[in-house]
């Protein structure tokens, strides 16, 4: 398959064996904010998951490629070297395992928890036991950071984090990551997060298919808000349906 | 090993290499303490033939340290341990019993009493470290009296080809206990017998076991505790499988002689979860690096 070499990723035409994608088409480039919104189980998690390589899935047709180099049948481990980074919605307990040994074994940059406002306790407890909401994804975004990536797909890095809290992710985001060129792909079910982030392309997923692409967040938050995801497709607003 | 000087006792084989008294704290070879004094022959029916007696008289600060290793071949070590904690003393104590190399097929025997007068604490660390072809049997018994405390955490991540660890704990009124066995089996034959007999009114104690099987390793535990007054207990049994030709049973039980007794337990067996490993991978490690951790982990519980 010929890819464009100046995309960052692409996904072309992608079919996974549990038939939750179908015929997924995606591009994004260097230094680029995009979003993809979506009701519950459209497969904006499964896509996420597969993207980063999770053998959970099996694509069973069309191919993932990074930075020109197809990668489909790569490794998570190889992604994630690579620069594809994801913060997961619901992250798994590790139990005995503090975020600073982990840290210790992923950082590819040294960043202070400290520019987080996080205190140094917090990183001595063990991976997301006990964690409320915010604190996974303070502790999410704290690791990925430290893995210094090229890409991010933030997964519902919104849910359940009141605006203080998440007002603070934004910063960091944009310091840490947007600032540097990273690409930020922002997965998100409310679209809370679009307002501050302000993505220049807004993806919307049905069924396991990219709908519609549009570049006004905007317009596409008032039409599902007004619609739902459900009449997305009847939308007379969105003019550049694939 | 590091910091000889600071050892209390240290034993090569069968040869002292170091003994080291303190203010407040008699260090001696089990068989001349058995000698000089009366109250250590009640507790022995033999003369102990090697082993160390550490009686703690006065408060200290530094932790005590001792060390009995294997660093010949086929070397038959047959130890007898004291250790006395006198009332209300706050003690810790670090306790090594390794061999020097892999392949040295040496048997590690041990017998040892570990008294905790009126009031004392002990925060007792025992560690293992094995070559592939030892054999090693530990029994070991604390005696709780009155208003005594114990923590005691025995970590072995590198077994021998058998293990067979016994430990008896007896708990006297008020006393309590915090026990936790964490054992990485490679390629062994592991056999814990451990049993938590909480006899005096409001003894209470939490005992946790934390097993891996890792090739072809066999894993035998029965943990148990007996209830003979108004007490509490709680059992803790968790077991990793990690591959497929590894077996691991474990038993919990709970004997109770009193209808206000309070014991409770809880035992699993799984293997590692996948979201668990996709996750670290998705971070940049490799299978088997996650692993490692995710087994790290496991084998860390926080004992305070």
């Amino acid at each position: 398959m010929k890819q464009d070499k100046k995309m960052l990723l692409t996904l072309k035409n992608l079919y996974d064996k549990k038939k939750i994608l179908n015929g997924i088409d995606f591009q994004i480039k260097s230094n680029e904010v995009q979003a993809l919104l979506g009701p519950n189980a459209s497969g904006k998690s499964t896509l996420a998951q597969i993207i980063l390589g999770n053998p959970k899935y099996k694509i069973i047709k069309g191919g993932i490629f990074f930075e020109g180099k197809e990668i489909t049948k790569f490794s998570p481990e190889k992604r994630a070297r690579l620069g594809i980074a994801l913060t997961w919605q619901s992250p798994p307990t590790i139990k005995g395992v503090k975020i600073s040994q982990l840290l210790e074994k992923i950082s590819k940059i040294k960043f202070e928890s400290k520019k987080m406002d996080l205190k140094p306790q917090f990183l001595e407890r063990e991976i997301n036991l006990e964690f409320s909401g915010g604190e996974k994804k303070l502790s999410e975004l704290l690791q990925i950071v430290s893995l210094n990536p090229k890409v991010v797909i933030f997964d519902e890095i919104d849910s359940g984090l009141d605006i203080k809290k998440l007002e603070k992710v934004v910063k960091i985001i944009k310091k840490e990551l947007i600032a540097k060129g990273v690409s930020i792909l922002l997965i998100t079910h409310s679209g809370t997060i679009l307002q501050f982030l302000k993505p220049k392309i807004t993806n919307v997923m049905l069924n396991g298919e990219i709908i519609c692409k549009d570049k006004d967040y905007k317009k596409v938050l008032r039409t599902i808000k007004k619609y739902g995801y459900e009449k997305c497709k009847k939308c007379q607003f969105l003019a550049n349906r694939p | 090993m590091k910091n000889v000087k600071n050892v209390n006792f240290w034993q090569i084989d069968h040869k002292i290499k170091n003994i080291l008294s303190a203010d407040g704290v008699i260090v001696l070879p089990i068989h001349e303490a058995w000698q000089k004094f009366e109250w250590v022959k009640s507790l022995f029916q033999d003369k102990p033939k090697e082993g160390y007696f550490v009686w703690v008289k006065k408060q200290v600060s530094f932790p005590l340290t001792t060390c009995v290793t294997i660093a010949s071949k086929k070397i038959f070590q047959d130890l007898t341990n004291l250790l006395v904690i006198e009332k209300g003393l706050k003690i810790k104590a670090n306790v090594t019993c390794n061999a020097a190399e892999n392949n040295l097929c040496g048997t590690h025997k041990a017998k040892g009493k570990m008294i905790l007068k009126q009031g004392a604490c002990l925060e007792y660390f025992h560690f293992h470290q094995w070559g592939e072809k030892d054999f090693v049997s530990p029994d070991y018994e604390f005696i709780l009296e009155k208003d005594s405390k114990l923590v005691y955490t025995y970590k072995n991540l590198l077994p021998p080809e058998n293990l067979i660890l016994k430990t008896t704990i007896y708990s006297k009124k008020n006393s309590s206990s915090n026990i936790n066995f964490l054992v990485n089996a490679i390629n062994s034959k592991i056999k814990i017998q451990d049993t938590l007999i909480l006899e005096g009114e409001n003894s209470q104690g939490i005992v946790k076991l934390r097993l891996v099987g890792k090739e072809k390793s066999d894993i035998s535990a029965v943990s148990e505790i007996i209830a003979k007054n108004i007490v509490k207990g709680h059992l803790d049994c968790q077991g990793l499988l990690v591959d497929k030709n590894s077996k691991i049973s474990l038993a919990p039980k709970l004997i109770c002689e009193n209808k206000n007794a309070q014991l409770t337990h809880e035992a699993s067996i799984g293997r590692i979860a996948e979201e668990q490993l996709t996750y670290l991978r998705m971070r940049g490690l490799t299978q088997n690096e996650a692993i490692k951790l995710i087994l790290t982990g496991f084998l860390e519980i926080n004992s305070k």
